[in-house]
């Protein structure tokens, strides 16, 4: 439960500090911290219902912040999450490279999700080409603050108490191998 | 039981938090939307303003040094340019006085601008949206300040966007180039009349009837003041390229906004909410502005367009 807190406030904290970052670092180039956060969640903790509800609530808290609709990062967060599970249990994703590749290609396909549901349930919005590059840009960003963000969340998640707590699943294994 | 239950807790979890999103994307799309945000978010967006601004100062403090530094560069070419310009409108708006002057009119201007008078509140940009696909921005004033969803919110350049949501201290504004946003403008030479659609990108655009428009690169964009949202006259941006219209009905101009976005820190909410946010927010006191004769006849003709501002 004090992981769960923790990672949860660290979620929050984290997608504040995004966006006053934002005002100097403006996207496409300041990474999606929350997304790489949900992403590394669902690699390494097992617990399902648990990471579901951190990945809804943290997407939630996104919606809040952002100008989309009520709902929608909750629902993509929650997908992601699940994505990353699947993918943690059929891929190897030990090392630095195929992590970082990984956390681009959730991040375009984020991207890509959300205009999809956007389209689906606002009317007139258009595909403008220009934005598949910045998606593309922003994917890159993400993949390249990836490996940091999975070293500060697992570090929190130890300090937090992982290895005694029933979350002790919270695999913490980085570029460096396991700990 | 207790068995099966701790077995399906993450496929009913799973399924309960996907209809409770799904509910609360469709109630965000449909019916009368709330201005303020309900409690917990509320409470989210009043934490998130102070740290924002913690953050936002010494951010802000070294993107200026850095922006000023780029300034420097060219100060003396844009000071020869900028006195250049400051003769001739000095010389123009000597002219139109006069003229205004001479046949009367400037008195009675004088008070229709005093009717139109709208109260405004300076706000700071705190925060920008933490998703790349959206464009909106976080101000540090909210419903204790009097602040209602749909305020339009301006800087001395022009139009800035709409305001969504609020909590008591913070308000969540939708930028023109959301693609959410669509607002009714005007080309200020010509007085063709179109929607200026946000893409998403740094550069609206702006959509017209192809026979009957009158666009050439470099015409400045006004809201036309139909829409419902914004009032008139107020400076959206200057078309910068057209579109072939081919055999098309509709001719587009790309349009670069009058407000610098990326420098976006000190922003003016109008007080004032126009007809179409009070028909689409359900909490707030409706204020109709004073309305010219030439704005009443056009209504009609409009009814349209004008429930297209504000948001798609």
């Amino acid at each position: 439960m004090k992981v769960f807190f923790t990672l949860l406030m660290a979620g929050v904290l984290v997608l504040m500090l995004e966006g006053a970052l934002a005002t100097i670092l403006p996207p496409p180039w300041c990474p999606d911290l929350r997304l790489l956060a949900v992403i590394c969640i669902g690699l390494r903790w097992q617990g399902l219902a648990p990471g579901l509800a951190l990945a809804y609530l943290l997407g939630s808290s996104a919606d809040v912040l952002s100008g989309s609709l009520m709902g929608l990062h909750a629902l993509l967060s929650m997908l992601t999450f699940l994505s990353a599970v699947f993918a943690g249990r059929q891929l190897n994703l030990k090392g630095l490279f195929p992590l970082m590749a990984f956390a681009a290609s959730v991040s375009f396909f984020y991207g890509l999700a959300l205009y999809a549901v956007s389209i689906f349930f606002v009317s007139g919005i258009q595909f403008v080409p220009q934005w598949l590059w910045e998606n593309l840009l922003h994917s890159l960003v993400n993949g390249l603050f990836a490996p940091l963000v999975f070293e500060a969340l697992t570090r929190l998640a130890v300090w937090a108490g992982a290895d005694d707590s029933s979350e002790r699943a919270l695999f913490l294994e980085t570029s460096r191998g396991p700990m | 039981m207790f068995g099966f239950l701790k077995r399906m807790s993450a496929p009913i979890v799973l399924g309960a938090l996907i209809l409770l999103a799904l509910a609360s994307i469709v109630s965000d799309r449909s019916g009368l939307r709330r201005s303020d945000l309900p409690w917990w978010q509320g409470v989210l967006l009043e934490v998130t303003v102070p740290v924002q601004k913690a953050v936002a100062i010494p951010a802000g403090a070294v993107g200026r040094f850095w922006r000023s530094y780029l300034d420097l560069v060219d100060l003396k070419a844009d000071n020869d340019d900028l006195r250049a310009t400051l003769l001739e409108l000095e010389e123009a708006n000597l002219q139109l006085r006069e003229a205004l002057v001479s046949s009367g009119h400037l008195e009675q201007i004088v008070e229709m601008r005093d009717g139109f008078e709208v109260p405004m509140l300076p706000a700071a940009v705190v925060g920008l949206d933490v998703s790349p696909f959206f464009h909106s921005v976080l101000v540090d004033r909210g419903s204790e300040h009097g602040i209602l969803a749909g305020n339009p919110v301006i800087t001395h350049a022009g139009v800035v966007g709409v305001v969504t949501r609020t909590s008591d201290h913070a308000a969540k504004t939708m930028l023109v180039l959301d693609r959410q946003s669509a607002v009714d403008g005007v080309v200020q030479r010509s007085r063709t009349r179109g929607i200026v659609y946000g893409r998403g990108t740094g550069e609206p655009e702006f959509a017209f009837e192809a026979r009957r428009g009158d666009v050439e690169v470099g015409d400045l964009l006004l809201t036309s003041g139909l829409g419902g949202v914004y009032p008139k006259g107020l400076k959206l941006g200057e078309v910068t390229a057209l579109s072939d219209p081919g055999g098309g009905l509709i001719q587009v101009a790309t349009v670069t906004p009058a407000v610098d976005f990326g420098r976006l820190e000190q922003v003016f909410i109008m007080m004032r909410r126009g007809p179409g946010m009070s028909l689409l927010y359900e909490t707030g006191e409706f204020i109709e502005p004073p309305r010219s004769q030439a704005e009443n006849r056009d209504e009609d003709e409009t009814a349209a367009l004008a429930g297209n501002e504000g948001g798609l």
